[in-house]
């Protein structure tokens, strides 16, 4: 309890008990979060961003067609700027490329986007990888 | 709010000061609110904040205000209802003030879906309205009495001073005080992209260093530097019980509200939980030297 008398603020001499037990739930949490963190910086190695793409969905929409995906960061390590491309191929042919800009995939974390071509590629096969990204 | 001239029962003096408790109030939403008024990432927020997130945001700024009315008002308030009606002139100043001043900044045109409107001035209220209470206890009544803080404690009666000389602050109160400060800082920079920035930027051995300068600056703040409202703390109690007691639980209540802000902000989806963790740091600082601000001026 604080005591205010004139603009002085003095802290009481007999706190109760409930200021005693939030002190120590609070010192409890306050620690539980600083070994938390310790052990992330102690174990936590050296490490690029790793990517993986899995196509979520796919469907037609106006005037294309939208091929939505996931996109997991499995390292420790955030990316930013990663560069998505949508390619369309057929056999050995590129018939269409479309390109996306995440502005961050965070470490350990999952995005989502789209891209939008503007064909339906039917039976071809579609392939969505991460180009490029830049250290935050 | 000025007690000789309540005392003298005069419609015209009792109105009049309540009109300069509006422009008080006024003053303060936007000597508060300007910062995030112009900030671009609160407009884009306007629009595309989750809507029931925003709905929870405006709902719980209510009882805060209530509260904080309930200690600093447009009024001395007693009662519940004063300080109800308080809290809510100053929710209405901010929702004005915002409104004006973002058709000022023409951030707000004619040809704007409703929705896109409504939710930049709901989303700016929320700390335009926290500025106009603040604005009428920080604002008002100052003249003349910091010659009366020279004069050896002097007597101050009423006069226009919203805080009574002698209160007695629970421990409840104290705790939420930290959090309305904290709130009020994270406000204004976990809008801002840069706090996710500085989170990946950093690693956790920055995050560690950061958590303790955090709690170092919360007791330095209140305890050691001599500002103006400083808490003495008794002589014969040593340094560390008000630590355990109000420092720590002054963090742990930064931290909390830091990831209720960044939560209605959006900037946790799909992300891990130490990135999670990382972010509510980094936020927690500002955080916490807002809490301990609040400590002091409150």
């Amino acid at each position: 309890m604080t005591i205010t008398a004139n603009k002085r603020h003095r802290e009481a001499k007999e706190p109760h008990w409930i200021e005693w037990a939030t002190g120590m739930v609070s010192a409890l949490v306050v620690v539980a979060m600083i070994a938390w963190v310790g052990y992330k910086a102690w174990t936590d190695a050296d490490m690029e961003p790793e990517f993986t793409i899995t196509i979520t969905e796919r469907r037609p929409v106006e005037g294309g067609y939208r091929v939505a995906f996931d996109i997991v960061n499995k390292a420790t390590v955030t990316a930013a700027a990663v560069a998505v491309r949508g390619e369309i191929v057929d056999g050995d042919n590129m018939v269409e490329d479309a390109d996306v800009t995440f502005d961050y995939v965070p470490a350990q974390s999952q995005s989502s986007g789209a891209i939008l071509f503007s064909q339906d590629p039917g039976a071809r096969e579609v392939r969505v990888r991460a180009v490029g990204y830049t250290d935050p | 709010m000025n007690g000789a001239r309540a005392e003298r029962g005069n419609d015209v003096g009792e109105s009049r000061d309540f009109l300069i408790g509006l422009g008080r109030g006024a003053a303060g939403a936007m000597l508060f609110g300007i910062p995030m008024l112009m900030t671009m990432e609160l407009w884009q927020l306007g629009f595309y904040i989750e809507r029931w997130r925003l709905f929870l945001l405006l709902i719980v700024n209510i009882p805060l205000l209530i509260l904080l009315a309930h200690r600093i008002g447009f009024e001395r308030t007693s009662t519940a209802a004063e300080a109800c009606r308080d809290a809510i002139i100053a929710y209405g100043l901010g929702v004005l003030i915002s409104a004006a001043i973002l058709i000022m900044l023409g951030d707000i045109k004619p040809h704007m879906p409703l929705s896109e409107m409504l939710g930049k001035v709901a989303i700016q209220s929320v700390p335009a309205s926290i500025g106009a209470l603040l604005g009428r206890s920080q604002l008002g009544g100052q003249a003349g009495k910091d010659e009366d803080d020279g004069d050896g404690e002097k007597d101050q009666d009423e006069g226009g001073d919203a805080v009574p000389d002698e209160i007695s602050t629970s421990y409840s109160r104290e705790l939420f005080l930290m959090a309305v400060g904290a709130l009020f800082l994270n406000l204004n920079v976990a809008p801002t992209e840069e706090i996710i920035l500085i989170a990946y930027k950093m690693t956790p051995w920055h995050a560690l260093v950061m958590i303790g300068v955090s709690i170092a600056i919360m007791h330095g703040f209140v305890y050691a530097v001599a500002f103006k409202g400083t808490h003495e703390i008794p002589k014969e109690t040593p340094w560390w019980h008000a630590f355990f007691r109000f420092t720590l639980p002054g963090y742990l209540v930064a931290m909390l509200i830091s990831f209720y802000v960044l939560w209605t902000f959006g900037r946790l989806d799909d992300t891990a939980p130490t990135q999670m963790l990382m972010s509510a740091i980094v936020l927690a600082f500002p955080g916490a030297i807002g809490a301990a601000a609040a400590r002091l001026i409150l």
